[in-house]
């Protein structure tokens, strides 16, 4: 065990900072994406505005966390592992902000949508909504666990949302041509549906970066199937 | 090797021995020669002087030569120059001047003297031994012996060859005197580290059996006193331990213990039961990693700031979320600079839901009852400010004021049959009855709403169908109760149809289905809630008090029953009242 000097200390408490900001970020994010999609299915506009007014935490947080890894890069010049760690957070939290202003435009729609009555029963949007929920807290474990067998789950994922957002897509086209009196309200349901195939879109990005995080290869340009 | 006790010991017993062996070899040789030198030292000189005492310089030639064979030296005469008159060996005229030889200069200061060193002549260690010649108080010349050291060498080599021999016996006799020796002394430490190794490998040892009365004896005691002891404790700590674990992890209550960097140090089965995560997806990690909660981080967030024991209610779980009791507080008794938090998680979620019941259920009474009476004192109202001299619309209005009345009254009844059911306190008078007359008896009973609304009821209950052991009187508001929601759900010109299904396994049921509106699936488990309505304007319309269904779940509860709805939305309901069959010879 190596005597552990005054500085190194505090540079573990910033790095642990950090990762714990990290973190409670993405516990934000997934708790945003998790309340817009009720206040949708619930019809609750109030929860819809709390999500909207709750994304002023998250973007605080994500400058917070830039500002400190960019301190940590530019004061304490990390190496290897946390240089790893310092350059996957900074985009991990580009990714998590990202997710939390789709979650913010699902919350508007919903509240559009809450305002007319429905086109019909959701059934494919609270799966696919599950499934990006579901993403992304897996890819956020992975991140924790550096975990690269639940980040490759996380991409495999993917595929099924970009299904389902297609279908949501081709049900509701049928929507519009049959009654053209659903095609605002069918439009803003397809919005929403498009938002939560970015949000999935960036939770395989995230397990991407937990994968070159973890073994150091890049598998950004390479779709799951592809071998590394 | 180097670190072994046997070889330290018995290698320095060797050492010990060889430099004792050597170091007598060395001195004795050295001794002994010595002793020989000196004799030979002292004979040399006793020659010189009886030279110098007899001498003639004219025979000194043969003389030399004479006294040399007899004494077995060399004899050199040498002048006060250092010039040689004559030698026993050598040609004169040969020879150089001797005067600075050592022994020559020792014989002209001190009166003799002598040297030892390489004779070039002899090829052999020489002693010379010089005596001046004096005339007088003057030197005239000097008289000088040599003798090769052929002797002594040989001597010398004698010796050695026998200080080589007692080497090797004596070498031999030690080493194994060493080796028992040393064995003797390491064997029991050897053991006792043995036995201390597979103390610490945990295996089972026995005790050590040393017979010896010295220090390693004594030692070998301690020793054994030591582990019975430590045996002794450790067993004693293995089932305190054990009976701590169990109580940890057979609490109810799920407990997380934190460590100095906030990190999961040790958990119970509840709590992983609660975040349906298994030990290592836990222990090791901080909660924010752990569980990603963020009502649980920000009352850790709190407490950290604070350091004061907080009490926060916080939901955890995706699908089917749980109320969680949080309690954090800090573990009592450690040092500074050790400090532990620990979190104690209770369940609440049952709690809640019943609480959130007996909310329901208060304002649903009130509710209930606020609708019948605010009528009632409407119309009143409208009575008395004159509608009450148009004899027509005031009958219609006190008819009206009558069925509410009636409809408090019912809900006043059920209230009270639900109470009594809930508070155990109803009366129940148990005996053989016959379901098929129960339902004769209600039959006339709902007819005439059925008839209103031109719905058949086919009673198709089997005439020899086993008796079940019951009340009769909350047997018939069970079959009341079920058969008036049939009909009342049910549109005009369906069917209501009841039949008795023998369940061969003990029980036997009542089924009673209709042809009516049917109830969508996830409502069926909320179906015997107080008050829960599953259209609830429709059915406050069709008189219904919102207890039927709850009243009849626990009248048959009562009777060892249980009700079972299957529904499909616009097809129609099916009611079945299980009861278990009554063996009359049992009871008998």
């Amino acid at each position: 065990m190596e005597e552990k000097t005054h500085t190194s200390i505090q540079y573990e408490k910033e790095l642990h900072g950090i990762k714990k900001d990290l973190l409670y970020e993405g516990a934000l994010v997934e708790q945003a994406i998790e309340r817009a999609v009720r206040s949708l299915l619930e019809r609750d506009s109030d929860l819809a505005r709390a999500v909207i007014a709750d994304d002023d935490q998250i973007n605080a947080l994500d400058e917070k966390i830039e500002g400190a890894c960019i301190r940590l890069l530019a004061l304490r010049q990390p190496a290897a592992k946390d240089l790893r760690f310092i350059t996957t957070t900074i985009k991990v939290n580009g990714h998590l902000e990202r997710i939390g202003d789709l979650a913010v435009n699902i919350a508007k729609r919903a509240v559009d949508l809450n305002e007319v009555p429905p086109v019909k029963p959701y059934v494919d949007l609270p799966r696919m909504a599950d499934i990006t929920r579901e993403m992304v807290r897996e890819s956020l474990d992975s991140l924790v666990n550096e975990d690269c067998d639940r980040a490759h789950a996380v991409r495999e994922k993917d595929e099924v949302v970009d299904n389902l957002n297609e279908q949501i897509f081709r049900e509701l086209l049928t929507f519009m041509i049959e009654d053209p009196r659903t095609i605002h309200r069918a439009l803003l349901i397809t919005q929403i549906s498009k938002n939560l195939e970015r949000i999935s879109d960036h939770a395989e990005s995230i397990a991407k970066m937990v994968i070159y995080m973890v073994t150091g290869k890049n598998v950004r340009h390479r779709s799951p199937g592809e071998g590394l | 090797m180097k670190n072994n006790l046997f070889y330290k010991v018995f290698g320095t017993y060797i050492i010990i021995t060889l430099v004792a062996m050597v170091a007598v070899g060395l001195y004795a040789t050295r001794q002994i020669k010595i002793r020989l030198m000196e004799r030979i030292e002292g004979e040399l000189t006793s020659y010189a002087r009886i030279i110098s005492l007899g001498f003639s310089e004219s025979e000194v030639k043969d003389t030399i030569e004479r006294l040399s064979t007899l004494s077995n030296t060399r004899i050199t005469l040498i002048d006060a120059e250092g010039v040689a008159l004559a030698d026993s060996r050598e040609e004169v005229s040969n020879m150089d001047n001797h005067l600075n030889r050592p022994e020559i200069q020792e014989a002209r200061v001190r009166g003799q003297g002598r040297s030892v060193r390489f004779s070039t002549t002899l090829g052999i260690d020489t002693l010379y031994l010089a005596l001046p010649i004096r005339e007088g108080p003057e030197i005239r010349g000097y008289i000088r012996l040599a003798r090769p050291l052929v002797e002594v060498r040989q001597f010398a080599r004698d010796i050695n060859i026998l200080v080589l021999q007692s080497f090797l016996i004596v070498g031999a006799l030690s080493f194994l005197i060493a080796f028992i020796f040393t064995s003797r002394l390491v064997s029991p430490i050897q053991e006792m580290e043995l036995f201390t190794k597979r103390l610490r490998n945990g295996e089972e040892t026995g005790s050590l059996m040393i017979a010896s009365g010295d220090e390693t004896g004594r030692l070998a005691r301690n020793i054994n006193y030591l582990v019975a002891e430590l045996k002794e404790k450790i067993q004693f700590a293995d089932e305190e331990k054990g009976k701590l674990e169990a109580v940890f992890s057979s609490m109810e209550d799920g407990i997380l213990v934190l460590d100095t960097e906030d990190r999961i140090e040790t958990t119970n089965d509840a709590a992983r039961t609660i975040f349906d995560l298994d030990f290592e997806g836990m222990v090791g990690k901080t909660p924010l990693e752990a569980f990603r909660n963020i009502s649980l981080q920000q009352a850790l967030d709190r407490f950290k700031q604070g350091g004061i024991s907080l009490s926060r209610e916080i939901t955890v779980g995706e699908q089917g979320p749980r109320v969680l009791d949080v309690t954090i507080s800090p573990v009592q008794g450690l040092p500074r600079g050790e400090e532990k938090t620990m979190i104690v998680l209770r369940d609440v979620t049952r709690l809640k839901q019943l609480e959130q019941i007996r909310v329901d259920f208060v304002a649903n009474v009130t509710h209930e009852i606020k609708t019948p009476l605010t009528a009632i004192l409407g119309f009143i109202e409208t009575l008395r400010e004159g509608a009450i001299d148009e004899k027509e619309t005031a009958k219609g209005f006190l008819k009206t004021i009558q069925d509410h009345a009636e409809r408090l009254n019912r809900l006043v009844d059920d209230l009270l049959v639900i109470s009594d059911a809930e508070l155990g306190e109803m009366r129940f008078s148990f005996e053989s009855v016959s379901l098929g007359d129960i339902i004769e008896d209600v039959l006339p009973v709902i007819e005439p709403e059925a008839l209103k609304k031109g719905i058949r009821i086919e009673n198709n209950m089997p005439e020899d169908f086993p008796s079940i052991r019951g009340d009769r009187d909350r047997l018939h508001q069970i079959v009341l109760n079920v058969l008036d929601n049939a009909v009342k759900f049910t549109p005009e010109a369906g069917t209501v149809s009841i039949e008795g299904v023998d369940g061969k396994d003990g029980t036997i049921s009542v089924r009673i289905s209709d042809t009516g509106i049917g109830i969508p699936r996830e409502e069926i488990p909320r179906l015997g809630e107080r008050f829960y309505r599953v259209d609830k304007t429709r059915s406050r319309e069709l008189g219904g008090t919102g207890l039927g269904l709850s009243i009849v779940r626990h009248l048959m509860a009562a009777h060892n029953g249980r009700m079972a709805i299957e529904s499909q939305v616009g097809r129609g309901t099916t009611v079945s009242l299980i009861f278990p069959v009554f063996l009359e010879d049992i009871t008998a």
